[in-house]
């Protein structure tokens, strides 16, 4: 299909019109800050009206992921009067995130290889099927804490269904799949002019300007450089600081551990088994019974959390654990940075 | 099988906690319908001379509330603590941080030796307290689970991680990053989906520290935020004085 491209006043329509049949999410304006309203905080919600989307939108605390995979859900249901007649609960329905970036579109690939690889997870790629993706193009890094460039997620060969390339008051738009074809369906566009492809031109490059490698090595050596650092006293020095608070696995965009519980109803009539996100850095996290615990040293959890990103991930299913989105180092408040890490045990072999 | 004899009982506390029980509403008409009240201070008359559970709030700052508890636990097979003040010695534990007799004084006046009153300290300083719901008020959901583990056996366990995990999957931007000294760092999560920092204010700790919390990492990083060791001590006081990595140095 031809290069078209859509008026960023025609977005509220098309919007709309996916609205009739899909669920949408977009990003929208959270809140800003009340000394500096240029502070803008951003999150991925449901779109209730489609003004209120905001592609103009930098870094969000939690990322789509949680429209795949939800930091609760329940995956089995029972009754505890009688027969336990044990059901599945596999929800899913027909949903679009748009406006996803790179690095989220990269990282919902690291987690369709996880979630798909031995025993194939029902639950996430029931979800996973029923979406649709519309990526938005970056000109410019979020912020300092990203490093999507070094990571290889800023440029995703698929993944996703749309691409979105913003430039001046239009997006340059690329149809990838035929279910992209489909949810276009409803937009307003218009063949892309010769004007539009320099335009598309211009932002390739005004991409290549603004992005900047930041490791001093590619990603395929991160796995032997964290080997050798396997006995390093930096791990320690670095988890000095840390609070082991869990909150760097839970806005990461691809951490897929759990945790499973039971849940009884009050009337004691019936249950529901249910999972959650689980973080590596908590201290119950490799807690097993008999009170044996085989991470019990903040240490330890910090280097297994850096080497899952680094190495483990990225051996097991060929994408790496981390894509340089930045959100674990915003959300730390003791300042630690995978980044800095990579960039520290890189250096110091 | 005879129906478990329940009791409520509160010592010095502001009866918040009974109140979030009763706040459970219809969620308790299961529960009373497996389960007897023996005694419920907080809602009616009466008392009986066993119980199979009680849920103690309150703190012990009086001879006579150690007395009572101590009543209390002769007569009940399971105790549960309900609430900060019974788990944690809740805001009551201020008063052990300044002059007695000032205390005493501020409340009572010239009446003050009428009211004989003793450091503030939680149930478990005085009688064996077989399990804790912790909270400033207790969270009715966490009251509900343990109601439904004692009465299906299952063992009941407290989150052991901070507030940081309900409050990053509730999508909130880092307080912290506005500015305020929140404690969810090291408090132990459970309140949810009652968050104070999904409301815009800063986690005060009422739950308590998780356990080993990095309270050297948090002390480090409030001060990098300019605050001074009284500051720190303040904030870690309202409510977790009872801590030693808190009440030794800031």
């Amino acid at each position: 299909m031809l290069p078209q491209v859509l008026k960023k006043g025609d977005l509220g329509a098309w919007i709309e019109a996916l609205g009739k049949t899909w669920k949408v999410a977009a990003p929208v304006l959270k809140e800003t800050s009340v000394s500096d309203r240029t502070d803008a905080k951003f999150g991925w919600e449901w779109v209730v009206d489609p003004a209120e989307v905001r592609l103009d939108y930098t870094v969000t605390v939690l990322g789509p992921k949680k429209f795949l995979w939800p930091s609760r859900q329940t995956v089995l249901a029972y009754a505890l009067a009688g027969e336990p007649n044990p059901q599945a609960v596999i929800e899913h329905e027909p949903q679009v995130l748009l406006g996803v970036h790179p690095c989220d579109i990269t990282a919902i690939a690291t987690l369709d290889a996880a979630f798909g690889k031995d025993v194939p997870d029902p639950h996430y790629l029931a979800r996973r099927k029923d979406t649709a993706i519309v990526g938005l193009d970056c000109a410019a890094p979020c912020d300092e804490s990203c490093f999507c460039l070094d990571m290889g997620s800023l440029h995703p060969e698929s993944g996703y269904d749309i691409m979105l390339t913003p430039h001046r008051d239009r997006y340059f738009v690329e149809v990838k799949t035929d279910l992209g074809q489909q949810l276009l369906a409803g937009a307003r566009l218009q063949p892309a002019t010769k004007q539009d492809m320099q335009g598309r031109q211009a932002f390739t490059e005004e991409q290549r300007g603004n992005f900047h490698y930041q490791l001093p090595c590619e990603v395929k050596y991160l796995p032997e450089i964290l080997d050798a650092s396997y006995d390093s006293l930096v791990w320690e020095a670095i988890a000095r600081r840390c609070f082991s608070c869990g909150s760097c696995n839970t806005v990461c965009p691809t951490c897929y551990c759990w945790d499973v519980a039971d849940q009884i109803a009050v009337d004691l009539t019936k249950g529901c088994r249910v999972r959650r996100y689980d973080s590596c850095q908590l201290d119950p996290f490799a807690e097993v019974a008999g009170g044996e615990n085989f991470r019990k040293d903040r240490s330890s959890r910090l280097r297994h959390r850096m080497f899952r990103k680094g190495k483990y991930i990225l051996e097991q299913t060929g994408r790496a654990g981390c894509v340089g989105c930045g959100r674990c180092e915003r959300a730390c408040i003791a300042g630690i940075s995978i980044k800095e890490t990579f960039v520290q045990i890189a250096g110091s072999r | 099988m005879a129906k478990p004899v329940l009791m409520f009982d509160s010592l010095s506390c502001c009866e918040g906690c009974g109140l979030q029980v009763l706040n459970c509403e219809t969620d308790l008409l299961p529960i009373l319908e497996k389960a007897d009240i023996g005694r419920f201070r907080e809602a009616s008359d009466g008392d009986v001379d066993h119980y199979n559970v009680a849920f103690v709030e309150g703190s012990i700052v009086t001879p006579h509330d150690i007395e009572r508890i101590q009543e209390i636990r002769a007569k009940t097979d399971l105790l549960v603590a309900l609430g900060a003040c019974a788990t944690h010695g809740g805001v009551n534990f201020l008063k052990n941080f300044q002059d007695p007799d000032d205390v005493a004084k501020y409340v009572y006046g010239d009446k003050r030796a009428w009211f004989p009153h003793v450091a503030a300290r939680p149930l478990k300083a005085e009688v064996r307290v077989d399990a804790e719901i912790p909270g400033c008020p207790i969270n009715p959901r966490e009251f509900l689970e343990a109601a439904t583990c004692l009465l299906t056996g299952k063992p009941f366990k407290l989150p052991n991680y901070p507030v940081c995990v309900p409050c990053k999957l509730a999508d909130n931007v880092c307080l912290w990053h506005k500015g305020a000294a929140c404690l969810g760092v090291v408090t132990r999560a459970g309140c949810d989906p009652y968050l104070c920092p999904s409301a815009g204010h800063k986690c005060i700790g009422c739950r308590g520290l998780v356990d080993k919390p990095n309270t050297q990492a948090a002390k480090d990083v409030m001060a990098e935020f300019g605050l001074t060791v009284d500051d720190i001590l303040r904030e870690f006081r309202l409510f977790q004085g009872i801590y030693k990595e808190v009440a030794q140095e800031a």
